[in-house]
């Protein structure tokens, strides 16, 4: 490796060398100490490897052997050298394209602002334009500190903020701070959102107005927002001022969802039999042009994609160009049938992925019923799935002021 | 006269511990499989073709028999013979 190295720097030649006794050529340049390598011969002659500087000093040795020598090939930077003096431009466009490539790779060209959920990023463009991060900037010239600084203190939201450079991106990292949610602490009851049988209820702050047993209805108040003092015993005295307050509690009721699920025995199952036609309409302002019909065949059932292209805005406002390619798949009718068992499943399956939607996370499941209905055609199977579970059905709703609160 | 020498500087080379290619100037061959042959001390090529060299030493030549044999390395103190070597020959 390191001896190619040397040669490529010295400069290697390849020759020829015919005559009587190649061989006293060769120990004569061994005499020498010419350093030789490569050496072949088939039937045009002997070839051997030389350096550069070796070939001047060989003419002498040449004569003396009573041989000829031809160069066949050279190789090394001094050839390399030459060659690039007769093509002067182009090493000078190579050096030139360096140096442009260096220039603008020190220039910011793009800002990429990551790490933000709540802060809008243009504001923090904004900032950063204002005190000199811009695109178009010499990258030594940013003051970084400067720019981080002041985005920490427009923006209080801001827990950390960092600026790095990669290549000619400049990457603003902001770290936002988790600011813990603010409680509503408007006055507020509780309604149930769901049908259910409360199985449990427990007022932490207001007053109940149903019991472990009742049956409430959507909307239905559970939890009423009022401050509570001790049981109301006689309706006819008049009841101390109450003071809204916000409901608070534990409600849980049991709920049942229901949902059908069918699924057909034999269907008709559409697939593309790979050929297709493409037409091209064109349209100018009002005008549309085919530029390629697709010929109507009412016996086949075909699929249609329509592709339309649009011009970006800035170049479309004149004249809007438009052009739709739409492509016309043949498809193939198959039938599928699928078992009476396999049918179930599916419905099934229909069935409760209907229901998951409805179910919440935290929703206790306390039974699941599937139940296969009959149905008069023969085609269909349809399964009926009810659930029933134990949830919270509570939902705060703000009492507004003009609201006043009847008390019982 | 040389016979007498040689073996007195043989005994030599035995008692101090000298290699004996470099008291006698023997030539050193080294082998590679059957792919490279490493001639060191020799005294120049006689003849050189694809399938015979023949290497000009101390006393004698070594025929070197083969085919797509190449020198690849040619200098003073040594010679490296590459390609497949079928047969060397001493011949004093």
């Amino acid at each position: 490796m390191i001896c190619n190295m040397s040669h490529y720097i010295s400069g290697t030649v390849k020759i020829k060398v015919s005559g009587v006794m190649p061989e006293k050529f060769i120990n004569l340049c061994v005499i020498q100490n010419i350093f030789l390598w490569g050496l072949t011969k088939n039937n045009e002659g002997l070839f051997v490897c030389m350096r550069l500087a070796d070939f001047f000093t060989i003419r002498p040795i040449v004569r003396n052997s009573k041989n000829h020598i031809q160069v066949v090939d050279y190789s090394g930077l001094p050839f390399f050298a030459r060659k690039m003096k007769r093509r002067k431009m182009l090493v000078i466009g190579a050096v030139l394209f360096l140096i442009i490539l260096n220039t603008l790779v020190s220039y910011i060209w793009f800002i990429d602002i990551v790490g933000v959920k709540s802060i809008s990023p243009q504001q923090i463009r904004d900032i950063v334009y204002e005190n000199g991060l811009k695109p178009g900037m010499l990258r030594n010239d940013i003051p970084i500190k400067k720019v981080e600084n002041q985005i920490m203190l427009t923006l209080p939201e801001v827990a950390w903020v960092g600026i790095s450079f990669t290549g000619i991106h400049a990457v603003v990292e902001i770290v936002e701070k988790t600011i813990p949610k603010t409680q509503d602490k408007a006055p507020a009851n509780i309604i149930a959102i769901k049908d259910g049988v409360i199985t449990e209820i427990i007022a932490l702050a207001g007053q109940s107005l149903v019991k472990k047993g009742d049956t409430v209805k959507k909307g239905d108040l559970l939890i009423k927002g009022v401050s509570y003092e001790g049981p109301i015993v006689d309706s006819t005295i008049s009841s101390p001022p109450s003071q809204k307050i916000r409901a608070n509690g534990i409600i849980k009721a049991r709920v049942w969802y229901e949902s059908y699920g069918e699924s057909e025995l034999v269907t008709n199952v559409y697939e593309r039999t790979g050929r297709q036609e493409i037409g091209v309409s064109l349209k100018v302002g009002q005008q549309e042009f085919q530029l390629k019909r697709v010929a109507e065949k009412p016996e086949k059932i075909v699929e249609v994609e329509v592709f339309n292209k649009k011009l970006s805005w800035w170049r479309n406002q004149d004249i809007a160009v438009e052009s739709n390619i739409s492509t016309y798949y043949e498809l193939n009718a198959k039938r599928v049938e699928i078992s009476m068992e396999e049918a179930k499943e599916q419905s099934k399956v229909r069935a409760i992925t209907a229901l998951q939607s409805l179910i919440p996370e935290t929703a206790h499941v306390l039974s699941r019923n599937i139940e296969v209905l009959q149905m008069p055609e023969k085609n269909l199977v349809r399964v009926k799935v009810s659930v029933e579970t134990v949830e919270d059905i509570g939902e705060f709703v703000t009492i507004k002021d003009e609201d006043n609160i009847p008390l019982n | 006269m040389q016979y007498r020498k040689n073996r007195h500087l043989q005994r030599l080379a035995g008692i101090l511990e000298i290699p004996q290619d470099i008291v006698l100037d023997l030539p050193r061959i080294t082998m590679l499989g059957n792919r490279q042959l490493l001639v060191e001390n020799h005294k120049g090529i006689i003849e050189y073709t694809p399938s015979l060299v023949r290497i000009k030493l101390e006393q004698g030549e070594l025929l070197i028999h083969g085919h797509e044999l190449i020198l690849s390395n040619l200098q003073v103190e040594q010679i490296l013979v590459e390609g497949t070597v079928e047969e060397v020959k001493y011949d004093m």
